[in-house]
């Protein structure tokens, strides 16, 4: 059996290693950069809180600077939409507005010679709560009525107070007025005035309008 | 006490370790080894230390190395001899002589940064087995690896022994550690080679004759003469194992140191003389070889008288010229056969190997090969 005559003096630190890639270098080398890496880091975001501090401070007293006229714009936008909402309702209240005075003028040539009218009253819309009127109407459509009330004498008063009915009721109308009536009770003797007087008769025609649209 | 084997081995590899390491030459554990009951108590708290060891040593194989040898003086260059293993087989992949910047320090006075050596293409294998040819180094039996000798008087050593035979001393090498660490730096880290071995330029030699397949074939005792410079070495085999080695102070630059003031020629010249048969320089050079072989013979009957090894098988290797005159004179003398060893002898040479001209260079490639060889073939622990 051959056994070569190897005696060794090498010391184990002296056996390095021919490869170019190095555990003990590169781990020393790994370890720094991480380290360098670290440190950088580190810096990165020492800097960087300390800019979002600045930043911080700055924003804080931006919005200590702006709060009052911050204020003063929200105060101003509660303001500009209260004058909105007002214009608006304005608006609506113009819109609802139902113009009756082309109409009654043409009714002064149709009402018969013997018919004077003695009242012509809008009434006031009913409140649903009286105790509590609310500021605006709360429906979209308010009925409204007119109130015609007068006197007629003659041969005939009551022909007189259908040939007004009649002529209400002609298309002249029909845009202003939608039924013309005269409620039960309404066509009655006049009592109040003196006996010479007694063939009057006094009337009462309610109209009813277009409604009002609140739009 | 009788020391388990597994203790043995502990022990073995605790002294050796400390050898190795401590470079002063003196193990702090020397005086536990006769102290066994101590040592039995150490040995308990040593048994990391004996797994570290274990896996700090070389337990790995190679399979191309470079051999180098380091401190020839050669006027050709530094030896290098690169070998590698395939499939089983040793292949010579180049061997020359490379113009390698560095001298070895002879003293640590001297000692400067080693430079930092790039070897050929050819001869970048990934290890290197470095050999260290110098007046400081030593190979001997001694009775203590650590004794103190002259030299390590003057300057720490590295040492190592091994144990060739339970009834012979071990047998003993040492580098100046100054020496050995500058050998150690001059092939730096992160390109090959690098030094996974350093040797002492006889021992590296004595691997050549034994990876070689002479050697295979042999049986019984194989005595070989390693002739160096400045010495020549002893070595003696009986059933594959070295059982004798010695130095005699009688080397070829003797011889041709010898010839060269007696004829009055030049060192180049004298080569020649000495290569050719021109003339005959033995009556020149007999004294020499005379007082050497009279050694050998003395070395011969040890063997064949004190350890019964009766050998007939004699090679002589290492001998750039003049071989014939030195057989000559030998077998006159101890009536024996000497028979040239050529280290190179046997070795394959893989495709495309870079080799110079072997035939004239053999005896001085020689300690590299062995080098080489030595890690080559050892096998991992």
């Amino acid at each position: 059996m051959k056994t070569p005559l190897h005696l060794n003096l090498l010391k184990e630190e002296e056996h390095f290693s021919s490869s170019p890639v190095r555990l003990r270098v590169m781990m020393p080398t790994a370890a720094v950069f991480v380290a360098l890496c670290s440190i950088a880091w580190f810096f990165l975001l020492v800097g960087k809180v300390h800019t979002q501090a600045h930043l911080n401070e700055k924003l804080k007293q931006a919005v200590a600077s702006i709060t009052p006229v911050y204020a003063a714009v929200l105060d101003s936008r509660a303001q500009e939409q209260e004058y909105r909402a007002m214009a608006r309702q304005l608006g609506i209240y113009t819109n609802s507005r139902i113009l009756f005075g082309e109409s009654l003028s043409l009714i002064a040539a149709r009402v018969p010679s013997c018919i004077q009218f003695t009242e012509m009253r809008i009434p006031q819309p009913t409140l649903a709560d009286p105790a509590h009127p609310s500021a605006a109407p709360t429906n979209r459509f308010e009925q409204v009525f007119l109130r015609i009330s007068g006197r007629t004498s003659g041969d005939h008063p009551s022909e007189a107070v259908n040939t007004l009915l009649a002529e209400l009721r002609t298309p002249v109308f029909t845009n202003l007025l939608r039924s013309v009536s005269i409620p039960k009770g309404a066509f009655r003797q006049d009592n109040a005035r003196s006996a010479s007087n007694r063939d009057t008769l006094l009337f009462e025609i309610t109209c009813e309008c277009q409604p009002r649209r609140f739009e | 006490m009788v020391l388990q084997k597994r203790e043995k081995k502990v022990l073995f590899a605790v002294r050796f370790r400390c050898e190795i390491g401590q470079g002063m030459g003196v193990s702090p554990f020397r005086h536990l080894t006769g102290q066994w009951h101590v040592f039995c108590l150490f040995n308990q708290t040593m048994k990391s230390a004996a797994l570290k060891i274990k896996f700090t040593s070389q337990n790995k194989s190679f399979a191309d190395v470079v051999g180098i040898e380091i401190g020839a003086a050669l006027p050709q260059g530094i030896p290098a001899v690169r070998v590698c293993k395939r499939e089983g087989k040793t292949e010579l992949v180049a061997a020359d002589f490379l113009k390698l910047p560095g001298e070895l320090p002879q003293t640590p006075e001297g000692i400067s940064a080693p430079p930092a050596w790039l070897l050929p293409r050819a001869f970048q294998a990934p290890h290197a087995a470095l050999t260290l040819t110098s007046q400081l180094v030593f190979l001997r039996h001694a009775s203590s690896a650590n004794e103190e000798t002259e030299e390590n008087k003057k300057f720490p050593y590295r040492t190592v022994s091994r144990v060739l035979a339970q009834d012979l001393p071990p047998l003993s090498a040492g580098i100046p550690d100054f020496q050995a660490a500058w050998a150690a730096h001059l092939l730096p880290e992160g390109r090959p080679p690098t030094a996974c071995s350093l040797q002492v330029s006889p021992a590296a030699a004595i691997n050549t004759f034994i990876a070689s397949p002479v050697f295979g074939s042999l049986s019984g005792t194989a005595v070989v003469l390693f002739v160096f410079p400045r010495y020549t070495a002893f070595a003696a085999f009986h059933d594959f194992r070295l059982v004798l080695y010695r130095e005699h102070m009688v080397g070829y630059a003797h011889i041709r140191e010898t010839v060269s003031d007696q004829m009055h020629v030049d060192q180049s010249l004298t080569d020649s003389i000495l290569s050719d048969t021109l003339i005959d320089p033995t009556p020149m050079i007999e004294p020499l070889l005379r007082s050497l072989f009279r050694q050998i013979e003395i070395s011969y009957d040890y063997l064949t008288r004190r350890r019964n090894c009766q050998t007939d098988n004699f090679f002589i290797c290492g001998l750039p010229f003049s071989t014939t005159y030195w057989s000559a004179l030998f077998s006159r003398m101890l009536n024996l056969t000497l028979k040239t060893f050529h280290p190179f002898e046997g070795l394959e040479r893989a495709p495309r190997a870079s080799v110079c001209d072997l035939s004239a260079n053999e005896s001085l490639l020689m300690t590299a090969l062995g080098a080489a060889r030595a890690v080559l073939e050892d096998e991992p622990t």
